[in-house]
């Protein structure tokens, strides 16, 4: 009971951690009514695991230009998650690069056109890792890691991941048909997000509908919200 | 890679079932009006349309092309009685097109009944019958059937495509059982049951190509094994058909070792032989169709390789 009890307010400590940051992304080029930048209060470990959990969304707001800089609170749970989850040599693919793009973020956010609210760069995260496992994997897993990886759809990011990413854009869009219908929303939000980077969409998927009808389906849930934003402000053209 | 012999052995062991089974195939001459006695037609016309394709295609082998005639033989004499059947349901309803789409197989492999045409000829003739109103992907295979008659499609056919859902490639996402198998529908009447893959336009082959791929995943972790067998017809009438071996594998394993197809999940808990086939001859025949045209198309596609 204990374990179901903490997975529950785990969940819990990310849904507040992603409802700011949608609601940030919220409007596109217009401020947020409801900064990030909200007074610290002290983190505890639950808070840093659910920074771990949403990764470099967690900075979203600050990479992407015409939304609102990201917090003091968000780019010091940043910086602590990424310098307390550092993944081991033998940490599963996702892991590595999720905690990758964490660190790429921090890199963005807090360089000299950064939007970070305190001096202090991160420096450029270590070397990419091995992205050759994606190449030939089939469709259906290939659009699972990549949701979970839906921090790196940006629209000018170039890293190994992207790279395969960009080569497999068929799959991508049959990945979020099967998570459409298989009313994975939060799997359909990322992969929807990672379409409004690709290449050669078909135009027959209907990815601005589809949007819309998982936001209006899974929105409850506000990861799934976060991916729709984020979607959206990509595909309407926003930059880095 | 699909094993050729799975999917090859699948069309053999169904149509040992139905052979089997073949007193399933029957009409109620005394049926409630109120049900209607064109009702029990359709396992009969489905029968007729399917084995006329195992002939043409002449790949499953001499005893499977013998049940296949055996099979269509029995529906002729002993359901339709010699077609006297088929003119007793068009007396009961002139202007049904049923007993006509049952007839035009047994007809083109050389079954005849020129009484039963002259009511086609006729019904061709009115306004009504043009009128008749149905979905959209009957309407295109009424048309379909009136070309292979000989007779001018009213309407043509390019017009009831426009109306189907697969002719406006809507969003893949939204497909749910019932589109599923108004698209499957729409493939076969204008492949022509798969004889003509050239009869599917490109900018559909293009958008089945892209999504087919995704109904086939769904539908078989589903476990819907009539609708899967479907859509393995359409993934063989497509110009580059991917045999998909997972589809196929699990479509083979469902199936029972008397060759019987459950259409969904497992086979009903009955002890009663007519229900049973009730629900097991439609997935069954599906089976039979999948793996004949499945077994052409390899063996053709082999044959332009080498």
């Amino acid at each position: 009971m204990k374990q179901s009890g903490t997975s529950a307010l785990l969940q819990g400590a990310v849904q507040d951690l992603a409802s700011g940051v949608a609601s940030a992304l919220r409007g596109g080029g217009h401020p947020s009514r409801e900064p990030l930048d909200a007074p610290l209060r002290p983190t505890g470990d639950l808070d840093l695991a659910a920074a771990r959990v949403l990764g470099a969304d967690l900075l979203l707001p600050g990479v992407l230009d015409h939304t609102p800089p990201p917090g003091a609170r968000e780019l010091d749970l940043a910086r602590r998650a990424f310098d307390a989850y550092p993944p081991p040599a033998t940490a599963a693919p996702t892991v590595a690069w999720s905690h990758w793009a964490l660190g790429r973020a921090l890199h963005r956010v807090t360089g000299p056109s950064g939007t970070a609210p305190a001096p202090g760069r991160v420096p450029e995260p270590g070397p990419e890792p091995d992205a050759s496992w994606l190449t030939g994997a089939p469709w259906p897993s290939l659009t699972h890691h990549l949701a979970v990886l839906a921090p790196l759809a940006l629209p000018v990011e170039d890293c190994a991941l992207t790279r395969v990413a960009r080569g497999r854009t068929l799959d991508v869009a049959r990945g979020f048909v099967r998570a459409v219908r298989r009313r994975d929303w939060y799997q359909a939000a990322g992969a929807g997000r990672w379409l409004t980077v690709l290449p050669d969409v078909p135009h027959t998927l209907g990815l601005p509908g589809g949007l819309d009808f998982v936001e209006l389906m899974g929105g409850g849930d506000s990861r799934v919200l976060l991916q729709v934003r984020a979607a959206r402000l990509i595909g309407s053209g926003v930059t880095v | 890679m699909t094993d050729t012999r799975l999917v090859h052995t699948v069309g053999a062991r169904a149509l040992e079932w139905l052979w089997a089974h073949r007193d399933g195939f029957r009409l109620e001459p005394d049926v409630d009006p109120e049900v209607g006695f064109l009702e029990r037609f359709k396992p009969v016309g489905e029968l007729g349309v399917i084995c006329s394709v195992l002939f043409r295609e002449g790949v499953a082998g001499s005893r499977q092309a013998r049940l296949a005639r055996g099979l269509l033989d029995h529906a002729w004499r002993e359901v339709l009685d010699g077609g006297r059947m088929l003119l007793r349901g068009q007396h009961k309803e002139p202007l049904s097109p049923i007993p006509w789409e049952v007839y035009l197989p047994f007809k083109e492999l050389g079954y005849d009944l020129p009484d039963l045409e002259r009511h086609a000829l006729l019904n061709h003739r009115l306004d009504s019958w043009a009128a008749l109103e149905t979905k959209p992907n009957r309407r295109l295979g009424l048309s379909a059937f009136q070309r292979r008659s000989g007779l001018t499609p009213r309407p043509h056919e390019q017009e009831a495509l426009a109306a189907t859902w697969l002719a406006r490639t809507p969003e893949p996402w939204t497909v749910e059982g019932h589109i599923a198998y108004d698209v499957t529908h729409t493939v076969f009447h204008l492949t022509r049951w798969g004889e003509d893959p050239d009869g599917l336009p490109a900018r559909l082959a293009d958008y089945l190509a892209a999504w087919l791929p995704v109904w086939l995943d769904d539908w078989r972790d589903l476990r819907h094994w009539d609708l899967l067998g479907e859509l393995l017809v359409v993934d063989a009438c497509l110009p580059r058909p991917t045999f998909d071996e997972a589809a196929w594998e699990a479509f083979a394993g469902a199936q029972q070792p008397d060759g019987a197809m459950p259409a969904v999940r497992g086979l009903p808990a009955t002890d009663d032989a007519q229900e049973l086939f009730d629900v097991v001859y439609h997935p069954t025949l599906v089976a039979a169709f999948a793996s004949t045209l499945a077994t052409s198309r390899a063996l053709s596609d082999l044959a332009h390789a080498s």
